[in-house]
């Protein structure tokens, strides 16, 4: 990659970086007040680059190491209701060992920026990708996202930031990756300056919600059961508003960072003229949109389609991108046990999604790449044949050794 | 329109032991990507993420891959959608003991170092010893495929408290010299001067260039390899739950007399055994009772049998023993295979301890109790004589 003459004041260096490099060097950049931190792979890699940083005098933040997952998710909280910019993270069941704390976070709106780094629910000890941990948040009030690539890691982090925070929003924000593919994967990455990330990020500002001797308030107490609809519905709103600001906060980062995000939310990779399109979230869509391309140079009509925020999730765009395509397959990497059809997780949002577009495609799901299993180019042209044949059943495991 | 021509792909593993050598293993594949980007190349590397943490002396990889044509995502779609490789163009080998196999997790079996090395390839391992004593050591391949010494000990060098031996660069040259379509020894160069502001590892790479050695490996050099490949499970193969069964309790008094776990044996985590003189031994036990793998096997004279194939080479025996010159650690590779010493002792004693202080040479290599100061050696001019009747 070259950096052209013009980004030169917007970026510092280029960097031989993994994922997990990639999201420190953006939780440093955003300048956070608190890191609260519990080892657990891959997610560990983020606490080793963060401790450098402050042990090099590059970071002047709390690095605070709690006693497990949950107490550091509840720190987190804690600092982001001071007003405090947080940050916090783990994987596969060290996240579901934080899930009371992960609910709450969300209902108490306190824009506190997570990554998960996704992991298979442990048994027996693998800690290969599976994004069953992230996906149990998806209902809970967690804008939730997925980052393909180092880049697309750190510029993602720094978005995060910027949409959980927007007073329009207020909503905790998981960027999730891959475990090992992104995580332990070096490649150049641009690293932005502190000026331009200051430039793009307010500073965090809780407005009259802030814990604070001088604005005494009291977070989340048992008041009233009675108001938790009314609650509810405020969250649900702020939901809904989350598109827009992602809609611009995407724009801004275009047009500072020079980067090429077309659309915020999915990534297109040939779907525009295609009868035959895969789905998919994180580092399976290197291998997606590579294979898509081959693909169309042998002439076949296929694309590829990336869901890159799961929450809030992008109906109309999928809507638009696929009303029009006859086959649809969905790449899974998780699974849900006894799920109508018996498919996966994103099958159902993706189907519900299309049920009231007028031509909706046939729609199938392969369960692919669990617990880190490799999803390599022969299994994702095989699930492009298998999606354009109508004969092919409704949900299919592939790469699973008979 | 088919794509007919295979894109140009250049993969290479970095073969190292975990913890010791993990920052140095991850130095040398992230500057190989630098240095080939200097040279308009695709490149990107990524370390086996099975591997991690990387505990103790465990083989571990990581891995590089170079194009000449590819943009990075279809070379990362190419190269890297597996966590472990099957083939490799260059194969660098950091500790030269790890030519005995490769034995990361439980059920991968013991794999021979040049496993994946393709035809034309080459094994690139830091070594003293000649290309002959390694081979004998590695499997025999269907196809020539070349080997190359760099001369040096196995680094410790990435760990902070030892002394940059210059391990990283040295290796980066002897790669522009064995895989000049990486990087050339100029960009390498030029590169390892600009990143470390110092003449002398550049100098240090530029000499490595010159020092290394190549030479072919014919087709079927080497040894057929003893240990069974790993057969992995279909999915109907389990019991449902997860559960393994465990090792059943089992003793008897005697070599190879405990059960142990079939599936996982760790012995290839070691550089070095302890070779036993049972002749001065006191039977104080200590061995037994220290060693943290529990590799003694009791006797019923009351003499310990070392089981190697569960060695992992801690030393911790040979520091326990209070009997000079009983229990010392000695290189690996001057050992041909796992076989009981205690059998071997009780079969001809005299012969045993004249082939154990053969094997222990003169030297006595002792790491210094302060980090950073390296190892003292002292020497031995004469060796312990046999002594007789011990044993009753």
């Amino acid at each position: 990659m070259v950096v052209k003459q013009e980004e030169k004041s917007v970026f510092d260096r280029e960097e031989l970086m993994t994922g997990t490099d990639a999201v420190a060097e953006a939780v440093k950049l955003v300048d956070v007040d608190v890191f609260a931190a519990y080892p657990i792979r891959p997610y560990t890699g983020v606490m080793d680059r963060l401790a450098r940083f402050i042990a090099n005098g590059d970071l002047d933040a709390e690095y605070i190491v709690a006693d497990g997952e949950h107490s550091q998710f509840e720190i987190g909280k804690h600092a982001s209701s001071v007003g405090a910019r947080a940050f916090v993270g783990s994987s596969g069941v060290g996240w579901l060992y934080a899930m009371e704390s992960i609910g709450v976070t969300a209902t108490d709106r306190l824009p506190l920026v997570a990554l998960v780094g996704n992991r298979a629910l442990d048994d027996p000890g693998a800690f290969g990708v599976e994004h069953n941990d992230a996906l149990l948040v998806r209902d809970l009030g967690w804008l939730l996202c997925w980052a393909s690539t180092a880049q697309e890691a750190l510029d993602t982090t720094l978005i995060a930031y910027r949409v959980a925070e927007d007073p329009k929003v207020r909503m905790p924000a998981a960027v999730a990756m891959d475990g090992g593919y992104l995580t332990h994967s070096q490649h150049m990455v641009r690293v932005p300056t502190k000026e331009a990330v200051r430039d793009f990020l307010p500073t965090y500002d809780l407005g009259n919600r802030r814990m604070h001797p001088d604005n005494p308030v009291s977070i989340a107490p048992q008041v009233n059961e009675d108001w938790v609809m009314e609650l509810r519905r405020q969250n649900y709103e702020a939901a809904k508003r989350s598109r827009k600001v992602i809609t611009s906060a995407y724009e801004e980062y275009n047009s500072i960072f020079h980067s090429d995000y077309e659309d915020p939310f999915i990534e297109e990779t040939n779907v525009e003229d295609a009868d035959t399109v895969l789905v998919g979230m994180g580092s399976a869509a290197v291998v997606a949109r590579s294979v898509a391309n081959e693909m169309r140079r042998e002439g076949k009509k296929v694309g590829f389609l990336k869901i890159r925020w799961y929450r809030p999730y992008p109906t109309d765009e999928i809507r638009k991108a696929l009303s029009n395509v006859s086959n649809v397959g969905i790449i899974e990497r998780n699974f849900a046990m006894g799920a109508p059809d018996d498919g996966a997780i994103t099958m159902h949002d993706l189907q519900s999604a299309l049920y009231d577009s007028k031509n909706h495609p046939r729609v199938v799901d392969f369960i692919a790449g669990l617990g880190g299993r490799e999803i390599s180019k022969k299994e994702v042209r095989k699930m492009f044949e298998m999606t354009a044949d109508k004969k092919s059943p409704k949900v299919s495991w592939i790469g699973l050794r008979e | 329109m088919m794509q007919t021509q295979k894109p140009h792909l250049i993969r290479l593993e970095v073969n190292y032991r975990g913890i010791f050598q993990k920052t140095l293993a991850y130095h040398i594949s992230g500057d190989v990507v630098y240095a080939a980007h200097k040279e308009g190349k695709t490149a990107f590397s990524n370390g086996r993420y099975s591997d991690d943490p990387q505990r103790n002396g465990i083989p571990c990889a990581n891995f590089a891959y170079f194009s000449k044509d590819l943009t990075e995502e279809d070379l990362e779609a190419e190269a890297s959608a597996s966590m472990d490789i099957t083939e490799a163009e260059v194969v660098v080998v950091l500790d030269d003991t790890m030519v005995k196999g490769l034995e990361p997790w439980g059920g991968y079996g013991i794999r021979p170092i040049n496993e994946k090395v393709v035809k034309d390839g080459v094994v690139l391992i830091v070594s003293n010893r000649k290309p002959a004593d390694l081979i004998a050591q590695m499997e025999k391949k269907k196809f020539p495929y070349r080997i190359a010494i760099l001369p040096g000990e196995a680094s410790f060098a990435g760990l902070w408290y030892f002394k940059d031996d210059m391990t990283d660069v040295r290796v980066l040259g002897a790669i522009a010299k064995v895989a000049p379509e990486i990087a050339s020894i100029d960009t390498v160069a030029n590169y390892v001067a600009s990143k470390y502001k110092s003449k002398e590892k550049a100098a240090a790479a530029r000499k490595a260039y010159e020092e290394v050695k190549v030479s072919t490996v014919n087709a079927g050099e080497g040894i057929d390899w003893p240990y069974p490949k790993p057969i992995l499970p279909g999915w109907k193969d389990f019991d449902e739950g997860v559960y393994v069964k465990g090792v059943k309790r089992g003793f008897q008094m005697g070599p190879r007399g405990q059960n142990r776990n079939p599936d996982f044996k760790r012995g290839t985590s070691k550089t070095q055994r302890p070779v036993v003189r049972f002749d001065l031994c006191t039977k104080c036990t200590l061995c037994w009772y220290d060693c943290p793998d529990e590799v003694f096997d009791p006797t019923t004279d009351g003499l310990y049998d070392v089981n190697y194939e569960y060695c992992t080479g801690c030393g911790r025996c040979a520091e326990v023993c209070p009997v000079e010159d009983c229990i010392v650690m000695v290189d690996e590779l001057k050992f041909e295979n796992q076989d009981s010493p205690y059998v071997l002792y009780k079969k001809d004693p005299e012969n045993y301890v004249k082939w154990a202080e053969d094997k222990k040479g003169k030297e006595r290599l002792m790491p210094s109790p302060v980090t950073g100061k390296g190892s003292t050696v002292s020497k031995v001019e004469t060796p312990k004589p046999f002594k007789k009747g011990v044993v009753k």
